[in-house]
């Protein structure tokens, strides 16, 4: 069960932020200040925002923290805070806790200052602290003291939707109580220039599954949501807000950064995912897409979503929660978790900011304009990675009785 | 466990790598130094792959569009399916099914250099291939999709628990039935500049830190001493090791004798490690130590043999040999193997080294130790004939806190 949520994005610091500009159909993508980017051919992001200062304030080595550290560590303890578990030592066995994570690029910025420092003949050894991918699911697990088991994933744009599906086989195999799941990944001059070198970015905001879409929008931030068995989140008196019912992965094995464009492969992970929810396609009532906005991704994975859903597919309501946040890269998967689970406990869906038509050869039910209300049995996330590394998580509405709408309201 | 590829310093493949951990001695080559990154007096050596040859496992013409990790995995992973009796499933037909699990701690370094350089001179001026082959998982997905695997693929960093992180994911991915089989390992290049920045964290072995070498030279005198009272750093490697992991029965099947038996394994962290160290939590990781054998149905007594992930860093070998002894209690410790001081930090030549252990294969005596630690009280192997282990635990405690371990049976 989900029973706790947190997100820092570039809409804000917090899930209420986030899920107000998800409602409202707003994004949070724009001019940016990070670095100067005056050299590329795109000039946007979703960069979070100056923390509020009282929430640094909090963290005693905060100005010692990568950027990514920080989102995780935030991200963390609002998922914990909301169904009580602060402080974690006090309401949990520390052993039976586990920290799942998914990172791209962890503290390349920082890696990123050392380095042009070096080249200028100095070196700022601290800088480099977090800069592995493992930094911020460790700085959450060394913060919440954590001592069971650890685990980060780095499988580009599916790592934290791989994230969960590894903390979900580690709560169905007993290895632990509660699993701290999510992602993070910060703004960085290496992911931006890199995906403006292969001219995958657009100019301007991103507008998944919509005519003329000419790319995806970079963002940063991170998202975790706290896991645990249902009897155990009841016993505690936590509301459970969504049940993470199964996780799929395959490979394209076609192509490093060219999805297969059969959908063949995205397909499998989709699945993968309802089988192991032991679910049929018809029972899920609406899709938060990887809807990165390129002409390829869009395009195979319709193709994927057309070989599970069929002909009900043009008339599923989807989501694509990048044209709010942008691309959060490794914690794009945890992010956009969070934003189904916050629609399955709002009995709605969220709008998909953007202009321009759907484009005609992927008809799909892209939600425009205001949220759609809906009172889904279950939906799909997925993500689709460079190498062909596919993911896809299954979540379903709290059991009756359970379920909450506390999200509506927020 | 029905086959392992490997490359590292002692070469390519299980020969090369059981004769180098049976003489005992690493395979050391200086390190580019013309970048200027290092410090003056900091380590000057590495256990680096050098010029071995990829070719026959990667031909020139298809590892032209890969960064050094994907050709050095790839190679890897093509000669455990060679070596498993595989390899001619991985062509046309491919692998259906197949789980990818890698592990790394740095990623793509040379490209990710690279890259960054090109960045910092004109934004506009980055390449695109760079940039593809600097994702960390880079090698996963060459390696599926050279070998056709379509089950998952995933790229675990955990730093020095990410090889043994790797082998448990891959066998819940064929015990949950999601995979027929797995391709299970880890891959890190040591470019100049992390080796100097491993430096200039202090990590690695120094020339004159340690003592005395034996044959007075300066350069010979950069030893990693695992559990000894000089340690005072690791050399740094790089390298590929690949496992194929299958169902038992399947092997049987198909008459293939395994290596060696995953009887169980286990997982922790320890909260009081800084970012870039290791902390003092050993009664804890004992604890969970324990659970993983119980799990398993055994306990420090079951075990023959441990090969152990102690390197020569002078806090992370303390908290192995206390976590250790707080594990077996009054009992006494079974031997110890310690080939990371022969084969480097990182690479995977420690994964490959633990599954030859557990395969029966002999080690000589661990590479520089010489004067026992008075406060961790280990003597690791120092050489000679050792039983052949029934269950092996194979330890590893990674810097920023994870740990992992392995415990493998020999083949029945």
């Amino acid at each position: 069960m989900v029973t706790g949520l947190g997100v820092v994005s570039g809409l804000g610091w917090g899930v209420a932020p986030f899920q107000a500009a998800l409602r409202a159909g707003r994004t949070g993508l724009g001019a940016f200040t990070r670095f100067d980017h005056s050299g590329h051919r795109t000039h946007i992001a979703a960069q979070v925002p100056e923390p509020p200062p009282a929430l640094a304030a909090r963290y005693p080595r905060w100005r010692r923290l990568s950027l990514a550290d920080r989102f995780a560590l935030a991200a963390a303890d609002e998922a914990l805070a909301q169904p009580g578990l602060l402080p974690l030592s006090e309401r949990a066995d520390p052993s039976r806790v586990g920290v799942f994570f998914g990172s791209s690029t962890g503290g390349m910025w920082e890696g990123e200052l050392f380095f042009a420092d070096l080249l200028a003949g100095r070196a700022r050894l601290a800088l480099l602290a977090s800069q592995p991918v493992s930094g911020p699911g460790d700085a959450v697990a060394r913060h919440l003291g954590v001592t069971g088991p650890v685990e980060t994933l780095s499988s580009a744009c599916s790592s934290a939707s791989l994230a969960l599906g590894t903390a979900l086989d580690a709560l169905r195999a007993g290895e632990v109580d509660i699993a701290v799941a999510g992602g993070a990944d910060s703004l960085c001059q290496l992911t931006y220039a890199g995906f403006n070198a292969l001219r995958a970015v657009s100019e301007i905001p991103c507008r998944p599954f919509r005519a003329g879409r000419e790319g995806l929008s970079i963002g940063e931030g991170a998202a975790v949501l706290l896991l645990e068995p249902l009897d155990r989140a009841v016993a505690r008196g936590a509301v459970p807000l969504a049940e993470l019912a199964g996780a799929g992965a395959s490979c394209d094995a076609h192509h490093m950064t060219a999805p297969d464009p059969s959908g063949q492969g995205a397909a499998a992970a989709v699945a993968a995912a309802l089988a192991d929810a032991g679910m049929e396609s018809g029972e899920i009532d609406f899709l938060n897409a990887h809807g990165t906005g390129t002409p390829l991704n869009d395009a195979a994975e319709w193709r994927a979503f057309e070989r599970i859903f069929g002909e009900r597919l043009k008339d599923l309501p989807l989501a694509a929660t990048k044209a709010n946040v942008g691309h959060l890269l490794g914690s794009a998967g945890a992010i956009e978790a969070v934003a189904t689970v916050l629609c399955l406990t709002a009995g709605e869906v969220h709008p998909t900011p953007g202009a321009g038509a759907v484009d005609p050869d992927l008809p799909v039910q892209l939600v425009q304009g205001t949220p759609l209300a809906l009172a889904a049995r279950a939906a799909v996330s997925t993500n689709l990675a460079f190498g062909g590394s596919n993911a896809a998580l299954v979540f379903s509405h709290a059991p009756v009785g359970q379920a909450t709408t506390a999200g509506r309201d927020s | 466990m029905t086959g392992l590829g490997a490359i590292g310093s002692f070469g390519g493949g299980r020969q090369d790598l059981a004769a180098a951990l049976l003489a005992g001695r690493p395979h050391l080559a200086a390190v580019d130094r013309a970048a200027g990154y290092h410090r003056s007096g900091g380590a000057r050596l590495a256990a680096l792959v050098g010029g071995y040859d990829l070719s026959p496992w990667v031909p020139a013409r298809e590892g032209r569009r890969m960064s050094p990790p994907s050709k050095l995995a790839l190679a890897a992973a093509r000669m455990a399916l060679h070596d498993s009796g595989l390899a001619g499933l991985a062509g046309e037909d491919g692998l259906p099914g197949a789980a990818v699990v890698i592990s790394t701690s740095f990623g793509p370094a040379s490209y990710t250099e690279g890259l960054l350089k090109q960045i910092l001179d004109r934004p506009e001026s980055a390449s695109p291939f760079l940039f593809t082959e600097s994702v960390a998982n880079a090698p996963a997905a060459q390696i599926g999709i050279a070998t056709g695997a379509t089950g998952a693929g995933l790229t675990i960093a955990q730093r020095e628990a990410g090889p043994l992180l790797t082998v448990l994911r891959g066998t819940a991915e064929i015990a949950a039935g999601r995979a027929p089989l797995a391709l299970v390992g880890t891959v890190e290049e040591m470019t100049p500049l992390l080796h100097a920045v491993l430096d200039r964290f202090g990590a690695l072995a120094r020339p004159g830190d340690s003592g005395d070498s034996g044959d007075g030279t300066e350069v010979a005198a950069e030893v990693a001493r695992p559990f000894d009272r000089r340690r005072a750093g690791f050399l740094a490697g790089d390298g590929s090791a690949v496992l194929v992991l299958e169902d038992a029965a399947r092997a049987a099947e198909r008459g293939c004798r395994p290596l060696a038996r995953l009887l169980g394994g286990g997982r922790a962290f320890d909260p009081s490690a800084p970012p870039t160290g290791w902390g003092e939590g050993h009664a804890a990781l004992a604890r969970s130590l324990l659970g993983g054998l119980e799990r398993a149905g055994l306990t420090p007594a079951d075990v023959d043999l441990i090969v152990s992930g102690a390197s020569g860093a002078r806090a992370g070998d303390r908290l192995e040999a206390l976590t250790l002894k707080a594990a077996w209690g009054e009992r006494p410790l079974p031997p110890i193997l310690a080939p990371k001081a022969v084969v480097g930090e990182y690479g995977g030549g420690f994964l490959a080294a633990a599954i030859l252990a557990a395969a029966g294969v002999p080690f000589g005596p661990t590479a520089g130790f010489a004067e026992v630690d008075p406060e961790l009280g280990i003597v690791p192997h120092r050489g000679g004939p050792l039983p052949a282990p029934a269950r092996v635990l194979v330890s590893t405690l990674a810097a920023g806190g994870a740990a992992a371990w392995l415990l493998l049976g020999a083949a029945e």
